[in-house]
């Protein structure tokens, strides 16, 4: 995710109203809404490989003994890791659980639990160099890779290595591949993660030695202190009568560590299989991770579906006040062009996600709070959008001759007539390539909205992918699937074409 | 005194680059006669049309059309009814790419008239029997030949029924043979059915056989005004000798 996102989390923090007690919301609606980012991979809360529908990890589990002991229904909230505290602030979720390391940094601006699990900073080196580099003194001068955003990155720098050695990805499992390819020579990060993601790949060697370590914890909004207090009554519980514990024994986490938070084992149960972190040996379940990425599919294209008409009748609108509007209304419509096309969509959805429930309390609808993901996501790509048609719209209207504003006006058609049954009718022929054009660009574009968490295609082809350790032939997966999306539109923006070159013979327009 | 169909009153235009196009210019068209304005090209004959379709406004003067002010010292009356009081045909037919013949015709009766479909096609189908095209309305605009493009475009006007029409070198754009196609349909309308006319026009056959009354226009000016016979006239007027001669 680009940097500059950072100052917006300071921003969108200080808009977000104080939202009422988290407690008092829980009880009444009698939900506990936890966030998390679905794609961050196994263990945390992950696709099931054997069944893509299925969220599961030892972070889910935890998340609805936790709702239980509440007294709540558990539902879950998905956005990128990166937005998850700004989705906390903006009231889009009562609390996290999603390997939320306790950092002094994050305890600046927002709340943490009692923590819940305990890690060690790990080391994994390439096979071949298992006996080169024990340490992190052994790979002094060399790159190494870490994921964004985590502790790692800080446990780094207090080792003295340098920023530029310093690599960040925005995944888990790309850190290992960049090791196993060669672009750096190592990676570091929490413990379990290096067991989980290395410990079956011969071309891997986790370095045995752990250090630096932290703890996880269930982040709330900092002044949700019943909430709080409810959480943490509810964790002393679970670490107390075993039920914390026998989760992370199902999930291959228990270590003796975990004791000092003061975890008790409880009885002891056996891993289950997809904790271990290998490939399912029969391969992908394809029929069934087929069928997800067609109801992915479905999602994208119903984004793209729905944007694209509003973009293109508004983008008109827009080029039509440009060229023939009073001069204020022209430079406003202009200048909303200039600044959309001038942001990276991906800030625009992003400050509208979040922003909308503090501008809801700010106009007094509180209802913008609820619009749901999609339909912000479909706002913002039809808004972007909007900016490019109007450009494309602008130049085919000025591609008309003045001849045939004359002979209009000659008739005595008056501009908004001349505009509806003689120019535009003729400017749209001349447009619709370019249009089709981008309706392309924007079934691709549409994965952006995954950002606040909307389950389009590439974001879960590439949560199966990631939980399957099949992230390239998912990705080619996806791939065929956008191809044929965009194959369709092609075949529709032919038929649109014909349809736009046969002549009205009737007095009715043929575009009304 | 029966009141003119057009009547225009001191007419003078500036370009803000070019300078003057047109200075004092005054005419009277009476109804059911023909008017044609001659000058070499660059004269402001296409400039003065303009004006009298209200499509410019010019810098001073007045138009009368049918007795009802159109433009008063400059300023164009935003009436609708006036406009469509005086139908204009163009150098270039100017159809609408994306409508048949029959619908370019039938576009404004149906819009800017308010006739339903059918009524705007019956008289559609009469405007197009008038110019002899009936049997073009289902070509596309690019399936026409410039010839019969420009009937449609005289039919279109005539269509909306106008006090006057307006032609601005309807045949400029076009080859002898197809100058003669037009030129006869024009003829056929100034003699057999009483249309009143304003055709600006380096045809000279046709001033003689159809115009009743002739402007000759030099460097913006109207420098000879008079009837037809005016082009069988010599020695008159040095620029008018120079234009007959060359046409």
């Amino acid at each position: 995710m680009p940097r500059v996102l950072a100052p917006l989390l300071v921003l969108l923090a200080t808009m977000a109203a104080a939202a009422d007690d988290g407690m008092a919301r829980l009880r009444a609606s009698g939900i506990m809404r936890w966030g998390c980012d679905i794609s961050g991979g196994a263990p945390f809360a992950f696709p099931d490989p054997s069944d893509p529908d299925r969220v599961i990890g030892f972070e889910v589990e935890i998340a609805e003994e936790l709702a239980h002991r509440l007294g709540v229904r558990a539902e879950r909230f998905s956005a990128d890791w990166l937005a998850l505290i700004d989705a906390l602030e903006a009231d889009r979720c009562d609390l996290l659980i999603n390997g939320f390391e306790v950092t002094a940094d994050r305890e600046r601006v927002v709340a943490f639990s009692t923590p819940y699990f305990r890690y060690a900073q790990q080391l994994v080196v390439r096979a071949e160099d298992r006996d080169r580099f024990t340490s992190l003194a052994d790979l002094a001068g060399r790159p190494i890779a870490v994921l964004n955003g985590s502790a790692s990155i800080e446990s780094l720098r207090s080792a003295g290595v340098p920023p530029s050695l310093i690599v960040e990805y925005d995944d888990s499992l790309a850190p290992f591949t960049e090791t196993v390819i060669g672009r750096v020579d190592a990676c570091l990060q929490e413990s379990f993660i290096a067991r989980f993601f290395a410990g079956h790949d011969p071309r891997l060697a986790v370095v045995d030695a752990t250090f630096d370590p932290g703890v996880y914890a269930v982040v709330v909004r900092r002044g949700d202190d019943a909430l709080l207090a409810a959480v943490n009554a509810a964790l002393a519980d679970m670490r107390a009568d075993g039920t914390l514990g026998r989760i992370l024994q199902r999930w291959g986490l228990w270590s003796d560590a975990q004791r000092e938070l003061g975890t008790d084992r409880g009885p002891i149960v056996a891993t289950i299989p997809e904790a271990i972190g290998t490939p399912p040996e029969d391969g992908l379940p394809w029929s069934l991770v087929l069928w997800s990425l067609a109801r992915a599919a479905a999602m994208t294209a119903l984004l793209t579906i729905v944007s694209m008409p509003i973009a293109t009748f508004v983008g008109l609108l827009l080029a039509i006040a440009i060229l023939h509007g009073p001069k204020p209304l022209s430079r406003l419509c202009h200048g909303y062009v200039l600044l959309t096309r001038g942001t990276p969509l991906l800030v625009q959805i992003f400050l509208l996600y979040y922003s909308l429930p503090a501008l809801g309390a700010w106009l007094g609808i509180p209802e913008l709070l609820t619009w749901n993901k999609v339909v912000v996501g479909i706002v913002c790509l039809a808004a972007n959008y909007a900016a490019y048609e109007a450009e494309i719209h602008r130049a085919a209207l000025q591609a008309i001759p003045q001849s045939q504003w004359d002979a209009a006006r000659a008739l005595g058609f008056t501009r908004a007539q001349t505009l509806r049954f003689i120019i535009v009718p003729q400017s749209w022929r001349l447009s619709l390539p370019a249009i089709i054009n981008d309706l392309n660009s924007l079934i691709k574009d549409s994965s952006l909205v995954s950002m606040i968490g909307v389950q389009e295609l590439l974001a879960v082809a590439l949560g199966i992918g990631k939980a399957s350790f099949a992230v390239p032939s998912m990705l080619v997966a996806a791939a065929a699937f956008y191809l044929a999306l965009s194959l369709l539109a092609d075949w529709f923006g032919q038929s649109l074409e014909r349809r736009a070159r046969t002549v009205g013979a009737l007095p009715e327009p043929i575009h009304r | 005194m029966t009141t003119p169909a057009l009547e225009a009153q001191g007419i003078s235009k500036r370009w803000p680059r070019t300078g003057a196009v047109l200075a004092d210019c005054s005419l009277r068209v009476e109804r059911r006669t023909v008017h044609a304005l001659i000058g070499a090209s660059g004269s402001g004959k296409s400039t003065l049309l303009r004006c009298l379709g209200l499509l410019e406004p010019p810098d001073a003067g007045s138009i009368l059309v049918d007795g009802v002010l159109a433009v008063d010292q400059g300023f164009v009356a935003q009436d609708r009814s006036v406009r469509r009081s005086v139908g204009m045909v163009f150098q270039e037919p100017s159809l609408f790419a994306h409508l048949s013949a029959l619908a370019n015709v039938a576009l404004a009766p149906h819009r800017v008239l308010g006739l339903d479909p059918d009524a705007a096609r019956n008289r559609a189908c009469s405007a197009l029997d008038r110019v002899h095209a009936l049997h073009l309305a289902d070509r596309r605009p690019d399936e026409l030949s410039g010839g019969e493009r420009q009937r449609v475009a005289i039919a279109r006007a005539l269509v909306m029924e106008p006090t006057v029409l307006l032609c601005d070198e309807p045949t400029s754009a076009l080859d002898p043979l197809l100058t003669r196609e037009v030129m006869a349909v024009l003829r056929e309308l100034a003699l057999d059915a009483g249309t009143t006319m304003v055709v600006a026009t380096h045809d000279l056959d046709f001033v003689a056989a159809a115009a009743d009354s002739v402007d000759f226009l030099h460097a913006g000016r109207i420098r000879m005004s008079g009837t037809a016979d005016l082009l069988g006239t010599r020695g008159l007027d040095d620029e008018l000798d120079r234009f007959l001669q060359r046409s």
